[in-house]
């Protein structure tokens, strides 16, 4: 599987090799409509290898579909997305789940934790799902917890947790099979600002030190300006007079 | 709105505002409650029979020592309806709720709430009775058959003799007395009230929402207790009115409170054993349908036990029918149909029982899979296949239903042997001057029925499940990862 391959030549600052320059993840013209809505009109993005780069846009701009086309929840309508060569949206169903089980990570505003499992099962799950004995899955669990600060509420059901607690054990379940890219739509939305900033510095932190991509949509300023780069959407589309660097 | 009181009309419109699943509820509540007074009158029907009606087709019909065991199956049958009906009132209730909730922060109290869902029951269901009543009413008239057939006699010194006249199919010439037809109209409706206005009770309506008031560890011991009692008293009852003349009414009460003991029992006990084996199996497994089915069956034991409830009661009453079946079959002789034609029109109702029982475990299965729609959608979105989530439903549903009918059987099996004996005596010569002669023979235990019923009802109990996994597919859509909880 991907993530036991070595990553050292993901590193973005590393820069010299040719896989480091190809783009991990890459959208080409998607298009995507909910029955007559066009949510997407034909955008192309790119997010490079270790790379965070933020979606902002207005509400209604269609940045979730955006980012359920490129995680492969959605097949676009028309376009294709990439990722390491390999075409996304083409695939079948179980492929594409398979594909977010082990090489994405997948992080949303709320709910995503199963309320009847202790937080550590939860964590565990993604594992236990691609065949990891539970001994094993749960110890791995358990460093993830660490990772984002929550160790302690390992044994601790999601009811018993706080918002920003329940955050930061979701985020360690999107990153415990140690994926390619992280998607975050609105992590820090249903949080206050001091526990919004505590979730968003340790998933950049955890992700600069697994050199994971991250595409984390965002409405809040200082959220995205932990990105490399931001990405506007208006309207389905990229909006590229506000386009960030390096696009 | 300023008073704080809102008007009734306006929560009524409002508790209507959501549209189909409104109606459907609606009109849901009304068929099981039409279908309830049916049944009831039907049974009010045969107690109601006296010397001067029959003589009937059916010997259950027509002998009076017969019709306790038919009143008691159709009032039992009513319970797997008013199950159907207390879920039918749940039908988009949550919608419901939720809207009436947020009428609470323009002022509104619970009591008014929970009077506005109570009314919208009360209406349907007493719409429900009048139209049961008046299919009462026209079947008495369409089915009033008759046939030539043989009937038993039973002269004054106690002697059995076989006749041969017009018989009348059903007991359609018994007159049921007019304020009989309103305490059962008037108990449907006021029945199902109650029982919308306590389910809505359970559910705490805050401003904001609301949330299910947390279910209790079920009590092992006392449902053990209930069960040993309930099944206990029925073998011991049976025992007692063979063996002495006991008035019908307080037979019929007595067996009819000790089999919701037993029925009660079963249902504590499959949530305890569902909160045991969760127990047992959560914390070690490393499959993930295992793993949820067994912290749901923790966390929610009563939600599969409620949806097998109707089941587990249906298997109950089918034991008992057969044991009752091999008892009156073993006393006549094999050529003859009659005993048989009359049990194969009871295993039609059953069917039809464990059918209807097969429905309410999927409304109640199918709920449980809407009300966690947001987080079974992230699970999916995340890569979580639904394959593994529909086996974790699966197994959440049926690992309690299993133990509890194989002990239902078991239970309505022994009722009936003892009821009726465990062994007949067979009309083993016929002789025109009365001298008849009889022979003693054992009744034999129904092993193959039995294992039909049973299997039945747990293969019926398994594809009901596999239907309502249909709403698993439309509540793991993307859109929903960002639903209401
Ligand atoms: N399930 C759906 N059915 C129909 N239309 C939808 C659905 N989901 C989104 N849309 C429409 O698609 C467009 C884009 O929606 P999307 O959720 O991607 O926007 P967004 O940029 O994420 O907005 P927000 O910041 O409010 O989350 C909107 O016009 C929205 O109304
Ligand atoms: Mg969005």
């Amino acid at each position: 599987m991907n993530r036991h391959a070595p990553i050292p030549s993901l590193h973005p600052a590393g820069g010299a090799t040719s896989d480091a320059d190809r783009p991990v993840l890459s959208a080409r013209s998607i298009v995507y409509s909910y029955g007559n809505t066009p949510a997407l009109r034909g955008v192309s993005v790119q997010v490079g290898a270790g790379e965070i780069v933020a979606i902002t846009g207005p509400s209604g701009s269609g940045k979730s579909t955006l980012m359920l086309c490129l995680a492969g929840v959605l097949q676009p309508d028309a376009g294709d997305v990439e990722f390491r060569g390999r075409l996304v949206s083409d695939a079948s169903e179980s492929e594409r789940s398979a594909l977010r089980r082990s090489d994405f990570g997948i992080l949303f505003q709320f709910g995503q934790l199963v309320p009847e499992l202790t937080a550590a099962e939860n964590v565990a799950l993604p594992l236990l799902l691609s065949g990891v004995k539970r001994k094993a899955a749960i110890t791995a669990a358990t460093t993830w917890l660490d990772r984002f600060g929550v160790a302690d509420h390992a044994a601790s059901r999601p009811t018993e947790m706080s918002g920003g607690q329940v955050q930061r054990a979701a985020a360690a379940r999107a990153m415990v099979t140690e994926p390619s890219v992280l998607f975050a739509d609105e992590p820090t939305g249903a949080l206050d600002a001091l526990a919004g900033e505590q979730v968003m510095s340790q998933i950049v932190r955890v992700a600069r030190e697994s050199a994971t991509s991250v595409v984390i949509i965002t409405h809040d300023a200082t959220v995205a300006a932990y990105g490399d780069r931001e990405v506007v959407v208006r309207d389905g589309m990229i909006d590229h007079a506000r386009d960030g660097i390096g696009s | 709105m300023s008073s704080g009181t809102p008007r009734h009309s306006v929560l009524l419109r409002l508790a209507l505002s959501g549209g189909r699943s409104d109606r459907l509820r609606i009109a849901l509540t009304a068929v099981g409650s039409a279908a309830t007074t049916l049944l009831l009158l039907t049974a009010a029907s045969v107690v109601c029979i006296s010397t001067g009606d029959g003589p009937y087709r059916l010997a259950v019909l027509d002998q009076p020592g017969l019709r306790p065991g038919v009143i008691i199956a159709l009032l039992l049958l009513t319970a797997p309806l008013a199950i159907f009906m207390g879920l039918c009132t749940r039908v988009g209730a949550p919608a419901r709720d939720r809207r009436l909730a947020m009428f609470r922060m323009a002022g509104a109290t619970p009591a008014e709430v929970t009077r506005i869902a109570a009314l919208e029951t009360g209406l349907a269901a007493l719409l429900g009775s009048l139209f049961g009543v008046a299919a009462f009413a026209v079947g008495r008239l369409l089915l009033d058959r008759t046939t030539m057939g043989t009937f038993m006699v039973i002269a004054a010194d106690g002697s059995k003799r076989s006749d041969i006249g017009i018989v009348r199919l059903l007991p359609t010439d018994v007159d049921v007395p007019f304020p009989v037809i309103v305490a059962v109209a008037a108990l449907v409706t006021i029945g199902a009230t109650v029982a919308s206005a306590v389910a809505l009770r359970r559910v705490r309506i805050s401003a904001f929402g609301m949330t299910r008031s947390v279910p209790t560890n079920p009590p092992t011991k006392t449902a053990a207790l209930l069960f040993v009692v309930g099944s206990g008293g029925l073998v011991g009852l049976g025992v007692v009115s063979r063996s002495s003349a006991s008035s019908l009414p307080v037979l019929v009460g007595l067996s009819f409170a000790l089999f919701a003991m037993c029925v009660v029992g079963l249902l504590m006990g499959s949530a305890s054993l569902s909160a045991s084996v969760g127990r047992l199996v959560a914390p070690r497994v490393s499959r993930p349908d295992l793993l949820i089915a067994g912290r749901r069956m923790i966390d929610a034991p009563y939600t599969a036990s409620r949806a097998a409830a109707s089941v587990v009661l249906a298997v109950l009453v089918g034991g008992a029918v057969l044991g009752t079946r091999a008892n009156f079959l073993a006393s006549q002789d094999p050529s003859d149909t009659f005993y048989a034609d009359t049990f194969d029109l009871l295993s039609i109702v059953l069917g039809a029982a464990i059918v209807l029982s097969a429905a309410n475990l999927v409304i109640t299965t199918s709920e449980a899979i809407v009300e966690r729609r947001r987080t079974l959608a992230a699970l999916v979105a995340g890569g979580t296949p639904r394959a593994v989530l529909a086996r974790a439903a699966i197994m959440e549903s049926l690992v309690p239903l299993v133990p509890s009918v194989a002990l239902a059987s078991a239970a309505g099996l022994l009722a009936a042997r003892s009821f009726f004996g465990t062994t007949v005596e067979r009309l083993a010569s016929f002789d025109v001057d009365g001298g008849n002669e009889f022979a003693t023979v054992d009744v034999p235990v129904p092993w193959t029925q039995l294992v039909v019923l049973g299997g039945g009802a747990i293969a019926i109990s398994v594809l009901a499940t596999t239907i309502s996994l249909v709403f698993l597919r439309a509540s793991t859509r993307p859109s929903e990862i960002r639903a209401a909880a």
